[in-house]
């Protein structure tokens, strides 16, 4: 993909009137050109790698083998072919199981055409753009798998230093950040600094969720 | 030369624009609306009554009572419905033809349009197609 070149399209869709309305639109932008097209995933994956085009838009619902499965195929034969997948629904698992497959973007047929065009246009820069749908569902699972990780986390994959459990315990005995430099013979700034580690290492926000950690992990001395 | 007017009712939106696009770029066509929810067209039409009337998608084995609504109210339209997966297209008329095209193309489309509509002056009091021809119902 160079500047002065148009960008090599490809697009496999068993949706006839789609496909055809497609090669007509995309032919209209003076940046794209259509250099071919399949009816299914077995044609897409054989015309695709003679002609070797820059974005292979490839239809998530086809017959014989759907978009994820030559996404597959593409990305282990042909990594250089970047694969846009147009899909129906917004569904995170559907989402993600293309990302894994190698796809760089993810349309869906209820997005506007303009939005097609822009998905490939970022895709050709080395960047993503997403809708916000999409980008709203990703977010969501990274949310969830972000929860899992954390709680899953074992306790003693989390290198708190002596000093710092020593804290963890007084906060639990409900000392002030002055008790406890008073107790521990240190500045109170030094308290409030492990204070801070603790809480980055941790993922946690506040003393109170400090101590429910602590205490579920039995980190504390008299739990 | 007036031109056939076009009303459609698509989904999802991508399919839509390529239909619109469709008829744009014919010379004896124009669209004279687009609505989101086909039961809309009941009520488009009374304010504007058109030549042609696109929906997609519907169900092969759905029963398309909104076209028998819409050719009770405008016996000289023509309606032509794409299946959901798009394999097919249906065209409605309000004598006794009735036609399932498989494999619909954009040249289709235009082709099936132009055939119909000159015929619409023949047309007799008739029946309306409500649902899959009896082979169909062995494909589906």
């Amino acid at each position: 993909m160079t500047k002065d070149l148009p960008v090599r399209i490809f697009i496999a869709d068993d949706n006839c009137l789609l496909l055809e309305g497609l090669v007509t639109m995309l032919g209209e932008q003076d940046d794209f050109l259509v250099i071919g097209t399949a009816p299914n995933g077995n044609k897409a994956i054989e015309l695709i790698r003679n002609l070797k085009p820059d974005i292979a838009l490839i239809d998530i619902g086809m017959p014989d083998k759907d978009g994820i499965e030559v996404t597959q195929t593409l990305h282990q034969e042909l990594p250089e072919v970047r694969v846009i997948i147009l899909g129906l629904i917004d569904l995170t698992d559907e989402i993600m199981a293309c990302i894994e497959a190698g796809a760089t973007g993810y349309v869906l047929k209820e997005s506007s055409f303009d939005c097609l065009v822009e998905t490939i246009r970022s895709v050709c820069r080395n960047e993503t753009f997403c809708s916000p749908r999409i980008a709203a569902s990703l977010f969501s699972r990274i949310a969830e798998l972000t929860g899992e990780t954390r709680q899953n986390l074992p306790a003693d994959s989390v290198k708190l230093t002596a000093r710092e459990l020593d804290v963890i315990n007084l906060i639990a005995e409900g000392l002030s950040n002055k008790e406890i430099a008073g107790r521990l013979f240190i500045e109170t700034q030094t308290v409030k600094n492990h204070i801070h580690n603790i809480l980055d290492k941790l993922h946690l926000h506040n003393r109170f969720e400090t101590v429910i950690y602590a205490r579920d992990r039995k980190l504390l001395k008299n739990s | 030369m007036s031109k056939i007017n076009v009303m459609f009712s698509s989904r999802p939106k991508l399919l839509s624009e390529v239909i619109r696009n469709l008829i744009d770029h014919q010379p004896d066509m124009r669209v004279a609306g687009e609505v989101v929810d086909p039961i809309e067209l009941i009520f488009a039409l009374r304010k504007m009554p058109v030549d042609v009337v696109i929906i997609t998608p519907l169900k092969p084995d759905g029963n398309p009572r909104i076209c028998s609504q819409l050719l009770k109210e405008h016996p000289e339209l023509l309606i032509l419905t794409l299946t959901d997966d798009n394999q097919a297209v249906y065209i409605f008329q309000s004598d006794a033809r009735r036609k399932r095209v498989e494999q619909p193309s954009e040249q289709t489309l235009i082709d099936i349009i132009h055939e119909c509509l000159p015929l619409r002056s023949d047309r007799g009091p008739g029946t309306v197609f409500t649902g899959p021809e009896p082979d169909d119902r062995k494909r589906d």
